[in-house]
């Protein structure tokens, strides 16, 4: 089966799933100082790591990455340009109060299901389409509810099997129970496979997380769908759940992703935010100090740079004191 | 009262000054010594060497008088219009309407330069959080919060999308701070598909007719958001007038430019130029008087090109300058480097290219504004580049990086590796800050080593 390979949640892997192609959640490798495209200081490291894992030889038939951030707009280019797959660039709306938006992300859908045509992907009737969005569906809901019983870790590796790719979503959904901890939320950019081992470093500090708004963590997971609007108009209701369901500090405005942070903290009873942020990225760090004005709770700021991508030396800690403080 | 043209210091200003007023210069309203300026705190002008005419002297005072222009509008009951980053369309929608007037809010991110820091606004942007490693454009916070510079505008609007980060979360952030935005989506431009109906845009870009249907919406929202916020209809009529003004700049501009970079004798500096060249995204707060300021300049230019004389040495190096530079004051060190400029892409290209007459207004400003070179891929920008670089005669590409800005890093990864290829001329990228006096020697070097280089290629 052709693979596409993916970044952004605003993707729906339905749709790929749909099309006959099988999705598949990106993992990256350090870039370290490996620059492969002669880019200079200031590339976000998850932009460069993107651009290298493609330009490396993936293992994929085609890229889809999207404009939600400007640094991964224009990674697309030196991916198109250095790499040997074909690279979809979808244009995702930063505004999203008026009608123009949704039509506009519903046609980058289609574009991009023709897109998916083109490399022998089969355009998906609306039945087959439905019948595969419910089945992600299903399996999201019952991840939901297994959620509670789940080490962050394995929920994480869970929402990302889901995505595709990843480990199946049936096998990580059993596993050892959460440690007791202080509860929680991580918000903030990607976090890669190969970076979620500050999970585990949170529950051996005496943290746990309860919340995971990463960039690919449950904030990021799609609205249910509608099973009648699903039947009715299979590619709407697709487009609504997820341009709709999505609260991110990209949008404008991005009060949503506030009102839905607030409601999350209060209903899981977080005690303290990480924010997960790389260097370079301009959308989540203007976000840190109204996000500690507004938070109910304290905020650790960790930020990701090309040095210690990886390496939680230096986050161990600067967590330990953060719930030192907690406790 | 004729002297060579050159470049001044600001005390040689003082004299000259003097000297033109001796001989019957008149001045408009904001006119006067540009020493005034620095008793006002643009601190730069002391480091600053400035053309010499009577036509440089109206452009100066014309941009240093901005703010004071903006809040005598507000104090004539003119609504005041902030236009973010879509650099060069809604202005010229804004300045369609009678007693309205806009402005780049974004402009701020010059005032560290200008006033030598001394305005504090880094330091309010530091305070909340927007530190160095966002665009010098996070000025504009500290402008919008102290209020001590551009009165606080009725209508702030702001392009998003296909922008850069920078401006998008600092925007973001103002909202947050209290002062509501009208954003408006601009989306990425893509090549059209095979099969879909494309236009030709300015610069030699090429959108899917979709898009331009789309930008066009956008605009008309902001279209409805100008008419609420003025009480006035903006008629396709009032428009055709505004496109006809903005392109009254434009031609003069375009006509400036062709001389400038293309005389055999430099006729104006390299910093004249770029303030000229900001003229055509907002008219600096008084379209008509921006026509008059550039009519001024091109004559100046006319007679010292007929003249045969410039201000810098005939062999200078015929550079061709990407991005606009935080600090002014690097347009003068590569003059004294030994470089001219011969071709600019300040990241508003299209905003200095003629818009169409022959549509309905609204798609004419839908073309424009998706024109943006910031909207589309680098590879389209690249490609203008290298075109007017030819067009000019370039010898050399400078790729002049804004400090923290989110599309310098990856785009000129792209634009670099094209000239190169294309062109084969030597590229140097460096990185400017709001001042660079601590690195001057190093930017001074690296300009110098690019000319020598040059130097050594002529010989071949």
């Amino acid at each position: 089966m052709k693979t596409v390979a993916y970044n952004s949640p605003f993707v729906p892997p339905e749709w790929i799933a749909a099309h006959g192609m099988q999705p598949d959640w990106m993992r990256l490798r350090a870039a370290g100082d490996r620059s492969p495209t002669g880019m200079g200081r200031g590339v976000c490291p998850f932009a460069g790591e993107t651009i290298l894992a493609v330009v490396s030889g993936l293992q994929a038939t085609a890229v889809v990455v999207t404009t939600v951030c400007d640094q991964m707009r224009r990674a697309a280019e030196l991916i198109e340009r250095d790499g040997q797959l074909p690279v979809f660039l979808m244009n995702v709306p930063s505004t999203w109060q008026t009608t123009a938006a949704d039509e506009l992300y519903v046609a980058e859908l289609e574009r991009l299901g023709r897109f998916f045509v083109q490399l022998g992907g089969e355009a998906p009737s609306n039945d087959k389409l439905a019948r595969v969005m419910l089945g992600y569906d299903r399996a999201r809901g019952a991840l939901r509810a297994a959620r509670a019983g789940l080490s962050a870790r394995r929920f994480a590796e869970a929402v990302a099997g889901l995505r595709g790719g990843g480990t199946p979503a049936s096998e990580t959904a059993v596993g050892p129970p959460p440690a007791a901890g202080v509860p929680l939320a991580l918000i903030g950019g990607p976090l890669p496979e190969r970076h979620r081992g500050l999970l585990d470093l949170v529950e051996r500090s005496g943290g746990r997380v309860v919340l995971d708004g990463t960039e690919g963590g449950e904030r990021t997971m799609p609205l249910p769908f509608d099973r009648e609007a699903a039947a009715d108009d299979p590619l709407g209701e697709l487009a609504r759940a997820y341009f709709a369901g999505i609260p991110d500090v990209s949008r404008r405005p991005n009060d949503a992703f506030y009102q839905w942070l607030a409601d999350q903290l209060e209903a899981r009873q977080v005690r303290g935010i990480l924010l997960r942020r790389y260097v370079w990225c301009d959308l989540w760090h203007a976000e840190l100090h109204r996000l500690r004005q507004v938070s109910p709770v304290p905020v650790l700021d960790l930020d990701v740079d090309h040095e210690d991508n990886g390496s939680l030396a230096r986050t161990a800690g600067r967590l330990e004191a953060f719930l030192e403080m907690l406790r | 009262m004729n002297e060579a043209p050159r470049r001044i210091t600001l005390d040689e200003w003082d004299r000259r000054h003097a000297e033109l007023w001796a001989a019957g210069l008149r001045e408009p309203d904001y006119g006067g010594p540009l020493r005034r300026h620095v008793d006002d705190g643009d601190l730069r002008l002391l480091s600053l060497e400035m053309d010499n005419s009577a036509a440089a002297l109206r452009l100066w005072n014309f941009l240093l008088t901005e703010e004071e222009r903006l809040h005598r509008a507000r104090d004539e009951g003119k609504k005041i219009v902030g236009t973010m980053k879509d650099l060069g369309t809604v202005p010229v929608m804004a300045y369609s309407l009678p007693d309205v007037v806009a402005f780049y809010p974004d402009g701020a991110w010059w005032i560290p330069c200008v006033m030598q820091r001394s305005a504090g606004l880094l330091e309010i942007a530091d305070s909340l959080g927007l530190d160095d490693s966002f665009c010098p454009v996070r000025a504009m916070v500290g402008a919008y919060v102290n209020e001590a510079h551009f009165p606080i505008p009725e209508l702030t609007t702001c392009s998003v999308g296909a922008t850069c980060d920078d401006v998008s979360a600092l925007a973001q952030r103002l909202e947050a701070l209290g002062f509501p935005i009208l954003w408006w989506e601009m989306p990425h431009r893509r090549r059209p598909d095979a099969e879909e109906a494309a236009v030709q845009l300015s610069g030699g870009f090429r959108a899917p007719e979709s898009q331009i249907a789309w930008v066009q919406s956008e605009l008309q929202r902001v279209r409805d958001a100008l008419e609420e916020h003025t009480g006035q209809r903006l008629t396709d009529e009032l428009l055709a007038a505004g496109i006809e003004r903005a392109n009254r700049v434009r031609r003069r501009l375009a006509e400036l430019r062709r001389l400038a970079f293309t005389a055999d004798a430099c006729p104006m500096p390299a910093l004249e130029m770029l303030i000229a060249e900001m003229l055509a995204i907002h008219f600096c707060s008084d379209q008509h008087e921006t026509i008059r300021v550039l009519e001024d300049l091109l004559e100046e230019v006319e007679n010292r090109v007929r003249s045969g004389v410039g201000v810098l040495a005939p062999q200078a190096v015929r550079v061709f300058w990407v991005n606009p530079v935080a600090d002014l004051r690097v347009m003068n060190l590569l003059e004294d480097a030994g470089g001219r400029i011969c071709g600019t892409e300040y990241l508003f290209c299209h905003a200095l290219d003629p818009i169409p007459e022959d549509l309905p207004p609204m798609e004419a400003l839908a073309r424009m504004a998706l024109a943006d070179p910031m909207a589309g891929p680098s590879a389209d920008r690249a490609e203008r580049i290298c075109a007017e670089a030819r067009r000019f005669g370039a010898e050399a590409v400078v790729i002049s990086h804004i400090p923290g800005a989110s599309h310098c890093a990856i785009e000129a990864a792209v634009i670099g590796q094209m000239v190169r290829t294309r062109l084969a001329l030597p590229v140097l990228e460096i990185e400017v800050p709001p001042i660079t006096d601590s690195m001057e020697p190093t930017l001074r070097t690296r300009l110098e080593a690019l000319i020598e280089t040059v130097t050594e290629r002529r010989k071949r």
